[in-house]
């Protein structure tokens, strides 16, 4: 019996030190780990190693985190995720809005345990599920029925453009339902597709939370018009989503 | 010590003074003119009065005694009237008017004519002339009033012009006060830290002065406040990569006593260095554009926030309302108000209301020790700290309420602090939100 091949993290960070200590505190737990000081750097290792996942800094000499992770979301681009490291939590909002691609944001200085806490979360996540359902184009909007959802100042806006504010868990299980409409999600795919940053206080029970989002969308359990119940099997996302960019905002 | 009805605007005061002058002036001039105009008429109208006196006298000497009393009355004029009467005993009117009288009328008759002027206390008779005929008879001649009329015309025009001149003179010491008005009104908004607006440099060259003047004022300040953001900043930035570089040297240590202290130390470093950067950019919050916002659902998505993450915190009372306002700004400013009711008393109150007409306000509420009533705009201040409930030891930076505070101008309200308003024990946030829309 083999055991599976430990895996493979790649650090790009400008500053040596904290990309070695990163790298042996990731080692020490029993990942393999890479670093590069640059993009180029970081362009040799992909081309010579299989990396399972990605810890970018924003700040980089020549081209910038934000250009590489452009770069290696571009079409055609082999699936990899990509954790950010940024210096300030509004700089994390920004990149999250941009929808760069990034499958989560750490903002430094941070705790090496939440490192390792993130890479495991994003690691679990991107291989839950399967590859034709990985998020399609990335929108500043994402509208549905009467409804819009602002992805990155993370709230609803309804019909008349009023903002509708969510909280955090609220607004991850409504993403969660919108990026993936039509499908039946279970009860346990959403609670670990809606952990997000704050997974280990977050442990409400996900029906309490689908009906905290059916009550801000005027959606009734019954004759829903957005969240459907499946019994036995969880919830699905019943409406059309659709991209909607800036200039369909003032449309009715 | 202050005037009763002295107006309180400069506006006010310079009108006041120069219609009180101007209607003086016209008064004295009305008075002089009409003073003039009287004494002209009084002695055409005594001169024409002897002279016809004298006439009615000669002819009614020419006529038979018998006919005199029907031709009396038609000799009557519209202010003075004959009389086939006896004189009465009375002394002589010392009047100037009766003197003047006395006198030209004994000098158109004949010499030895005796001419008596009297006052018979007869109402609406001014005076009365008494003399006799060539035989002896005795006349008497009622004088009326004299009455200078004044046509409601002339007051009129009076009333027309002065009105006019205040006008005029309100007019132009608005125009002259308004830069004043407009000055205020932009070093307000300064104060506020909008995103600034430059006033027009147009009008007279006083006002182009002072308003290029406070351009550039508002320029430097606007470029101190930036480097003081951009000091922050910087000094954060630099600050990151160290303190990461110690935090994962930390986590490396196998000592876990060891690595708890410093991660505790850091833990406060990064905090300071955060607070520090917020506070820098709380004034930019002004830069947000204002959306229409359910109030309801961002006080109660705040709550749940917190509540997710194991705080007790708690929406009591929450009104359905949609406002403008900026809400990534009032969700900053409601969580640092939050947090200091955590940090401080360990739990919070959340509540909803409405506020004065239009208006709407949230209150914080929390049942820990307060703040005495001398410190509480105190605490409003950066880096103000109570030492005796708030030390550093309880995570403190003094950036928090300073934060909340500056949010709350830059949303066109305000933060107030104070004892609870139902008497318990805690301190009471009460965040008021203008009910008119945000400028952009």
């Amino acid at each position: 019996m083999t055991t599976p091949p430990p895996d493979h993290i790649l650090i790009v960070d400008d500053d040596a030190g904290i990309r070695e200590l990163a790298a042996e505190y990731l080692q020490r737990q029993g990942l393999q780990v890479s670093v590069a000081a640059d993009g180029r750097q970081m362009r040799e290792v992909l081309a010579t190693q299989r990396i399972d996942l990605l810890v970018l800094d924003l700040m980089l000499p020549g081209t910038d985190g934000i250009a590489l992770c452009r770069e290696l979301r571009s079409p055609g681009a082999p699936p990899l995720p990509i954790i950010m490291l940024t210096a300030r939590s509004d700089e994390a909002d920004r990149i999250l809005g941009l929808e760069l691609g990034a499958d989560d944001y750490l903002t430094k200085p941070f705790a090496a345990r939440e490192l390792l806490a993130r890479i495991h979360a994003v690691l679990r996540r991107t291989r839950m599920l399967p590859p034709n359902l990985a998020v399609g184009e990335p929108a500043r909007h994402l509208a549905f029925g009467d409804w819009r959802l602002d992805t990155t100042a993370r709230h609803l806006l309804d019909a008349t453009g009023a903002v509708v504010a969510l909280s955090g868990a609220e607004y991850r299980l409504l993403r969660v339902l919108l990026d993936h409409p039509q499908r039946i999600l279970t009860r346990d795919q959403l609670l670990q597709l809606t952990q997000g940053r704050d997974a280990d206080v977050f442990d409400r029970s996900i029906d309490l939370l689908v009906s905290r989002v059916r009550q801000r969308l005027g959606d009734g359990a019954r004759g829903s018009r957005y969240i459907k119940t499946v019994r036995n099997e969880g919830y699905v996302f019943c409406a059309d989503v659709h991209a909607a960019s800036a200039s369909q905002e003032a449309a009715p | 010590m202050t005037l009763r009805g002295w107006p309180r605007s400069l506006f006010g005061r310079i009108l006041l003074v120069l219609a009180l002058g101007l209607a003086l002036a016209h008064a004295l001039t009305f008075v002089l003119a009409f003073t003039e105009r009287s004494m002209t008429m009084r002695r055409a109208m005594v001169s024409y009065f002897a002279s016809d006196v004298a006439s009615s006298v000669a002819m009614l000497e020419r006529l038979p005694a018998t006919e005199r009393a029907q031709w009396v009355d038609r000799l009557a004029r519209r202010n003075y009237r004959f009389a086939l009467a006896e004189p009465l005993d009375a002394p002589e009117d010392p009047s100037q008017l009766a003197r003047l009288v006395a006198n030209a009328v004994a000098a158109t008759l004949p010499a030895d004519r005796p001419v008596q002027v009297i006052d018979p206390h007869v109402p609406g008779t001014e005076l009365r002339l008494q003399l006799r005929l060539a035989d002896g008879t005795p006349l008497a001649v009622d004088m009326d009033e004299p009455r200078l009329q004044i046509s409601p015309w002339v007051l009129g025009a009076l009333a027309l012009q002065l009105a006019l001149l205040v006008g005029l003179c309100a007019w132009a010491v608005r125009a002259a006060t308004r830069p004043l008005n407009t000055l205020a009104d932009a070093a307000d908004a300064l104060g506020a830290d909008r995103p600034t607006v430059p006033l027009a440099e147009n009008g007279p060259r006083e006002v182009v002065r002072a308003a290029a003047a406070f351009n550039r004022m508002q320029q430097r300040i606007q470029a101190h406040m930036q480097e003081r953001m951009q000091i922050l900043a910087a000094v954060s930035h630099d600050l990151q990569t160290p303190i990461t570089r110690l935090r994962l040297r930390a986590d490396l240590l196998d000592d876990p006593v060891l690595q708890g202290k410093l991660h505790a130390d850091l833990a406060e470093m990064q905090s300071l260095v955060e607070e520090g950067i917020a506070y820098a950019r709380s004034s930019q919050a002004v830069r947000e554009p204002p959306q229409r916002v359910d109030l309801r659902a961002l006080v109660e998505s705040i709550a749940r926030d917190y509540a997710d993450a194991g705080l007790p915190v708690q929406l009591l009372h929450a009104v359905d309302v949609t406002c403008d306002t900026r809400p990534q700004a009032l969700r900053r400013l409601l969580c640092n108000l939050v947090d200091n009711a955590l940090k401080f008393a360990g739990a919070a109150e959340l509540r909803l209301e409405a506020g004065a007409p239009g208006q709407w306000r949230v209150r914080v509420l929390d049942h820990g020790p307060g703040i005495p009533p001398a410190a509480l705009s105190a605490v409003l201040q950066p880096y103000v700290r109570l030492e005796d409930s708030r030390n550093r030891g309880t995570g403190g930076t003094g950036l928090g309420l300073a934060i909340a505070n500056e949010l709350a101008q830059a949303l066109g309200g305000r933060l107030v602090l104070g004892p609870r308003a139902d008497g318990a024990q805690g301190l009471e946030a009460r965040v008021e939100l203008p009910g008119t829309p945000l400028l952009q």
